[in-house]
């Protein structure tokens, strides 16, 4: 059997790839190294989810290597041994089964930061190939088809949109948001509603959120999540035009000529037994780092130092998310505007974001890219929450004052947080290449990570910061703090394949298809020269949809 | 989103041992795991009844079946298993400062053993693996065997997300 297709990953643009070439008629196989979930099993199992590795891999099993700096010297640590994984949702859907959903569109002038602020040291920054006008009628398609929920409200860095509101309105919200709302005005701040991937309404086959109050690192049990699984592999299974391979690990790409590849070598990640599987196309949409591995891992006499890297740019620029978070607790005894027990009502959402500091140009401050800001409330989990702040005097509380401390936390306050988004700035030290001495447990190299932010996300991160703090002291909030770190963000990965006109300096044209290869596709986040200052996951799910487009016309001409 | 820098946590783990490079680092068993688990249950069933006693606002250890919820969560697959290590050498270690004294003293003695066990960063490691496992059988869904009559959720008033958990873990 040759497929029309090969898509190696199953997540956001795994999933828009297979939707769009089933639905247009064409024989595609999603290969996932994890297995199906379905809806009717996820749960909300804190142990399950949130504590233990079991919607990824074990970490002795399958692992990166992360070099950072310390007192000047790079230095190699085994995932396995710092506990800090990369692995993000390695089921069918991917890690957008457990996303929380607060998405953006990029904004116009993402697309062309190098236009309008310049070089930048010690960054690589560069312009894309394609503006946001390329990209708006796929944003407008993912709100339709993901489902993305909110209430559109013009601001002078909202970007342009071509449907005048959202196909469904925001998700409920908690009663937090009149006090949220009311602070930032005193502060003369536009608080915006989130867009969510999250269905307000029902809508085909999924239902409305049901408000569960465990959303973000759980799977949805309405279909409500716009996950890759529930809104796009779904129906591409319905069109019988799509084979999803679960528990196929992909170890490489094989090319018997110069300009080819003839099949993905597969192992079965349960039997251990290697196939391959032959496509006319092969996308590759495994998350930007473990793509950029596994082209490297697909070297060959054609391509010596890795798949379609004749540029020498596969793996380099990798972005983060630059910024942090801070919160602030709400106290019963001096809450106001609001009552308390309505407060305390569960599940319901914050959806209130900033955009006010996407762009600084302020008389003293200077000129500068800055971010955006996402407001929701800690996240509930019984368990983390209990463990945390547990320490008086640098000794661990325990006892009859760890009830007292526990009973006033949970009955006596909630505590507000924000979330800073801003770039992660394209740099010489931030790459995924090749350990040369560590294997994963098919025998192939593992991705070694190299992870140094630039000095001037943290600028950014801390000035945001600052102005995220004095919303909660307008809010009433105690015990205020916020961490804004260089520290490489696991669950916001992309780039190491460049996109761009050149050949020379870029791995990826502007639909996303290998220079060297023509039978190559990367759809995933992997192509971005640069992140902009929001989640990535809209830009991810609307740029496949273009990937998948052009992959149609290519399929017609071969 | 990460804020801390990389903790080498193996390297933590053997060179702040008190007894040196663990038998149990190296060897990884789970058949003697069990084994030596039952010579150091008590301690940790005593340790963990001193952080949760009686007559606090959450429940008691010892109404939660907090030691059978610890040794089988270290036992499950999912759990690493140096820190599955870790739990035995460090009440092993703490069996042994105090003499296997540790489960017969009174409240006070017990509260100055484990204070000055907590000066070590070896103990104070220990200890507060010891309160995050049985936390988490308190605070978990009662499918785990703990929180019985969800009484940990109760005392909170926080009761997690539905749909609740059918099975322990999710299916592999």
């Amino acid at each position: 059997m040759i497929y029309d297709v090969v898509i190696i990953g199953s997540g956001a643009s795994g999933g828009a790839v297979a939707y769009t070439l089933c639905k247009a008629g064409y024989k595609v196989a999603v290969l996932e190294k994890g297995r199906l979930i379905k809806r009717d099993e996820f749960s909300k199992d804190e142990l399950s989810y949130a504590r233990r590795d079991l919607v990824t891999p074990n970490l002795f099993d399958e692992y990166h290597t992360i070099e950072e700096k310390v007192d000047g010297k790079w230095e190699v640590t085994p995932t396995y041994d710092s506990g800090m994984s990369f692995w993000n949702g390695n089921i069918v859907g991917g890690s957008s089964n457990l996303m929380s959903g607060m998405v953006h569109r990029l904004h116009p002038d993402d697309f062309r930061l190098k236009s309008k602020y310049g070089e930048i040291e010690g960054a690589n920054v560069v312009d894309w190939p394609i503006s946001y006008e390329d990209l708006e009628p796929y944003y407008d398609l993912t709100e339709e088809l993901v489902g993305i929920s909110g209430k559109f409200k013009t601001h002078k860095y909202e970007p342009p949109r071509s449907r005048k509101d959202f196909t469904q309105p925001p998700t409920q919200e908690n009663v937090v948001v009149n006090l949220l709302d009311k602070s930032c005005s005193a502060l003369g701040i536009t608080p915006l509603v989130t867009p969510r991937a999250i269905l307000s309404q029902d809508k085909g086959h999924r239902d409305a959120c049901y408000y569960s109050n465990f959303c973000g690192s759980y799977g949805c049990s309405s279909g409500a999540k716009g996950s890759s699984r529930e809104a796009l592999l779904q129906p591409a299974l319905a069109t019988g035009n799509l084979t999803l391979l679960t528990n196929s690990h992909v170890k490489y790409l094989h090319t018997s000529t110069q300009d080819k590849i003839d099949y993905a070598i597969v192992v079965d990640t349960i039997t251990q037994r290697e196939k391959k599987i032959k496509a006319k196309l092969f996308v590759v949409a495994a998350q930007a780092h473990e793509s950029a591995r596994l082209l490297l891992n697909s070297a060959s006499r054609y391509h010596p130092n890795g798949l379609a890297n004749s540029s020498g740019e596969l793996g380099k620029n990798l972005l983060f998310s630059g910024g942090g978070s801070g919160q602030g607790e709400l106290h019963k005894k001096s809450l106001k505007n609001i009552h308390f027990n309505d407060l305390m009502t569960t599940g319901l959402f914050v959806n209130r974001s900033i955009l006010d500091w996407y762009f600084i140009d302020h008389w003293w401050d200077g000129k500068f890219k800055g971010g955006s800001v996402e407001f929701m409330f800690e996240h509930q989990n019984i368990i983390s929450r209990a463990r945390k702040n547990n320490y008086h005097n640098g000794k661990l509380v325990w006892g009859k004052d760890l009830g007292d401390r526990l009973n006033k936390r949970f009955r006596e306050q909630k505590s507000i947080r924000f979330e800073i988004f801003n770039d992660w700035l394209p740099n010489d030290n931030c790459f995924v290449s090749l350990d040369k001495t560590h294997k994963d447990k098919y025998g192939m190299p593992v991705g070694k990570l190299r992870l140094e932010g630039h000095p001037q996300d943290i600028k950014v991160g801390k000035y945001i910061a600052k102005k995220c703090e004095k919303i909660l002291k307008e809010m009433g909030a105690k015990n205020i703090y916020s961490s804004i770190s260089s520290a490489a963000s696991q669950n916001l990965v992309a780039g190491g394949c460049r996109f761009g006109n050149d050949p020379k300096t870029s791995v990826l044209n502007k639909y996303c298809q290998a220079h060297d290869v023509p039978n190559l596709y990367v759809a995933d986040a992997s192509f971005m020269p640069t992140g902009g200052s929001v989640a990535y996951t809209w830009t991810i799910y609307a740029n496949a949809f273009r990937v998948a487009e052009h992959i149609v016309q290519h399929l017609k001409k071969i | 989103m990460q804020t801390n820098t990389i903790m080498q946590r193996r390297k933590f783990l053997i060179l702040s041992s008190l007894l040196g490079l663990s038998p149990y680092i190296q060897a990884k068993e789970l058949n003697t795991f069990e084994k030596d688990f039952k010579e150091v249950e008590p301690t940790i069933a005593a340790v963990q009844a001193h952080l949760f006693p009686e007559g606090s606002k959450i429940p008691a250890a010892a109404s939660m079946n907090v030691t059978q919820f610890l040794f089988e969560t270290l036992i499950h697959k999912s759990y690493d298993k140096d820190i599955r290590a870790f739990v035995i050498e460090g009440a092993q270690e703490l069996k042994s400062r105090d003499k296997g004294r540790f489960t017969t003293m009174s409240h006070e003695d017990k509260e100055i053993a484990l204070r000055a066990y907590e000066e070590t960063n070896y103990g104070s490691n220990w200890l507060a693996r010891i309160m995050t496992l049985t936390m988490e059988g308190i605070f978990s869904d009662p499918i785990y065997g703990s929180n019985i009559k969800e009484a940990g959720w109760k005392a909170l008033n926080a009761f997690g997300g539905h749909p609740r958990p059918k099975t322990r873990y999710i299916a592999l």
